[in-house]
């Protein structure tokens, strides 16, 4: 019963962090079509952040974690007024390999202004003990980690449902020009979906920076590339689609994790994978694609 | 077309001259066989693909393992399943059983990826390569993982490849040209239009990707024969950018900017890693700066996209600049 129990909290914790990054993705694929690859450079910049930040000898970690976050919504907003503003109404394509141009360079930025090595960040130890309920040990870490993202998910939801702003982007997701017609700029509503995707980056750079206690300039790849496949499998741009394809993706990995042998430990992602590709073959545009036929207008 | 070929016949004979440069011309032409492979199906079908260096691995060991010697074998893979060290072959049926391998291989990743609409099926194959990757570094019994699977007699000099570009360029033109290609453009342009014209798409989008699987199958061939080592690293990321950036920079939609594209880009990356390694330019002394080349690739795609998405060529092969004028 324990051994279930805490299987699940796996599960939802992993599921948490894809879910995370994967609404950061969905957000902006939503609105300008954009496959965002250097949302994983945002949680790179959040913990070479974490590192600026404690070697200034700030130790409180409430300002580390905030800067973290701050820095990541930051970032994306840059990104966005200085890459992705020349293709924004590109065809997907482009803007999905000018994103990847922007990831390289980000990479490499690191690479070379920083350290190829990992540089350890120990200041976020203290979020991980373990608790005891009754006769459950479950982490707190893992803990965190579903509640927060529970409760970005419903501000999220309480953001677009009953604000101004937050209207105008699910408008601007069905028919961008309308929403310009009526009076909102286009310009914000851009600035405001990527600094969404920054702080859900920022939020889920926090949770990887304290189960890895390192940054390197590779820390977002593997994250980003799971979370991506959370958005296929949910179905690309549906913001539902993603919450549900990262939790179900967390959810395969460990039970992966657990059923595999040990022998087969390297093999995880790839069987992964793998059955996330027979689950595309039975919704090839994803579980909660947005119903449209082909030639609608997009 | 034919013009074609032969303007890179005379880039060679014009580089036989400095031999120290062969193994670099040489990953040139390989990297250009690695490109048309994917401008065949990326840029008739307008799908980005990222899996390219797995199937170009998959060739490459798949022919690696056919055509080792036995003795060689019984040292570098003791434990080898199913008895692959226990045979060997000629090269060219090492790399017939090789592609076959690999396009059986393609055809089957083929189903799924056809099926999925455009970013779906760039973020499968992505997958894809990180299941083949993840498979080379697991079975250390048959790939060796990222140590060096050694001992593939290198059959293969500067000429055959330049030969066996040559061919793949005529080729991959001719596809592009053909029914199929034609087709398979026009339903990139207007899927609808297309399919309502009595186009099978998903059919001749498997075509392609199968046709491309073997070319890249042919790709790791020529890179096996060539080194008589490979090892699983070469196969990842590194070189899915580098190969890409070769493509849009030329103009994914067109052979002759596939060509080009490599070209310039294998020119000027390797300046960049001279300045890369810290030189003295006029008294200067530069620093060492590691990850040059990255940066400067990902900022030759992003320039690229944003100033002119369809690369340096746009639409036009080389006939169409050369004739019309």
């Amino acid at each position: 019963m324990e051994y279930v129990v805490q299987q699940i909290m796996n599960a939802l914790a992993f599921g948490a962090e894809y879910a995370l990054l994967a609404l950061g993705l969905a957000i902006v694929f939503s609105i300008m079509g954009l496959v965002n690859f250097a949302h994983g450079e945002m949680i790179a910049v959040g913990g070479y952040t974490m590192v600026a930040v404690s070697a200034l000898a700030l130790q409180n970690p409430l300002i580390i974690i905030g800067a973290a976050i701050l820095v990541a919504m930051i970032a994306s907003v840059t990104l966005e007024r200085v890459a992705f503003r020349p293709v924004r109404y590109a065809d997907p394509t482009t803007g999905l390999l000018t994103a990847f141009g922007v990831s390289m360079i980000l990479q490499n930025l690191f690479l070379l202004l920083v350290s190829p090595r990992p540089i350890a960040v120990t200041s976020l130890y203290f979020l991980e003990w373990s608790i005891e309920l009754g006769t459950l040990r479950i982490s707190s870490l893992q803990l965190f980690e579903t509640i927060a993202t529970v409760a970005v998910i419903l501000l999220l939801m309480f953001f677009l449902k009953r604000t101004l702003l937050g209207i105008a982007m699910r408008a601007a997701s069905l028919d961008f020009e309308m929403v310009r017609l009526s009076g909102v700029k286009a310009n914000r509503v851009f600035a405001i979906a990527f600094m969404i995707s920054g702080l859900l980056a920022g939020i889920a750079c926090v949770f990887i920076m304290a189960r890895r206690g390192s940054v390197d300039p590779h820390l977002g790849f593997d994250p980003v590339l799971k979370a991506f496949v959370a958005c296929v499998v949910g179905g690309f741009g549906s913001l539902p689609g993603a919450v549900l394809g990262g939790f179900l993706l967390g959810a395969v990995e460990v039970a992966m994790l657990v059923m595999l042998p040990q022998s087969l430990g390297g093999m995880t992602d790839a069987f992964v994978f793998g059955i996330i590709a027979v689950l595309l073959i039975w919704r090839p545009d994803g579980i909660l694609a947005p119903r449209t036929e082909k030639g609608d207008k997009q | 077309m034919l013009s074609f070929v032969l303007v890179i016949i005379g880039v060679i004979t014009a580089y036989f001259g400095s031999r120290y440069q062969l193994r670099l011309v040489y990953s040139a032409y390989v990297n250009l066989l690695v490109v048309l492979g994917l401008q065949v199906f990326m840029g008739n079908a307008r799908i980005t693909n990222l899996s390219h260096s797995a199937f170009m691995g998959i060739g490459a060991y798949a022919a690696a393992i056919c055509v080792t010697p036995q003795n060689i074998k019984a040292l570098s893979l003791p434990n080898a399943p199913w008895g692959l060290n226990a045979f060997s072959f000629d090269p060219l049926t090492s790399a017939l059983i090789a592609i076959a391998i690999t396009g059986t291989i393609a055809l089957l990743v083929g189903f799924l990826i056809v099926r999925l609409t455009g970013i779906g099926a760039t973020i499968v194959s992505l997958a894809f390569l990180v299941i083949i990757h993840a498979l080379f570094l697991y079975r250390t019994d048959i790939f060796k993982g990222n140590q060096a699977f050694f001992g593939i007699p290198q059959v293969f000099s500067l000429t055959s490849v330049v030969i066996l570009a040559a061919l793949v360029v005529f080729g991959v033109r001719i596809f592009r040209e053909c029914r199929w290609g034609v087709a398979l453009r026009a339903s990139a342009d207007d899927e609808v239009g297309a399919v309502s014209m009595g186009v099978d798409m998903y059919r001749l989008r498997l075509i392609a990707w199968v046709l491309s699987g073997m070319l890249l199958a042919v790709a790791g061939i020529a890179y096996a024969y060539f080194l008589g080592t490979i090892s699983a690293r070469p196969f990842y990321f590194n070189h899915v950018f580098l190969t890409l950036a070769m493509l849009i920079f030329g103009g994914m939609r067109t052979v002759t900017g596939a060509v080009l594209g490599t070209f310039l880009i294998s020119l000027g990356l390797e300046m960049v890693r001279w300045l890369e390694t810290g030189p003295v330019i006029m008294g200067i002394d530069l620093p060492e700066a590691l990850g040059l080349s990255g940066i400067a690739l990902g900022a030759v795609i992003v320039f690229t996209m944003a100033l002119r998405p369809s690369g340096i060529m746009g639409e036009n092969e080389i006939e169409d600049l050369v004739l019309k004028n």
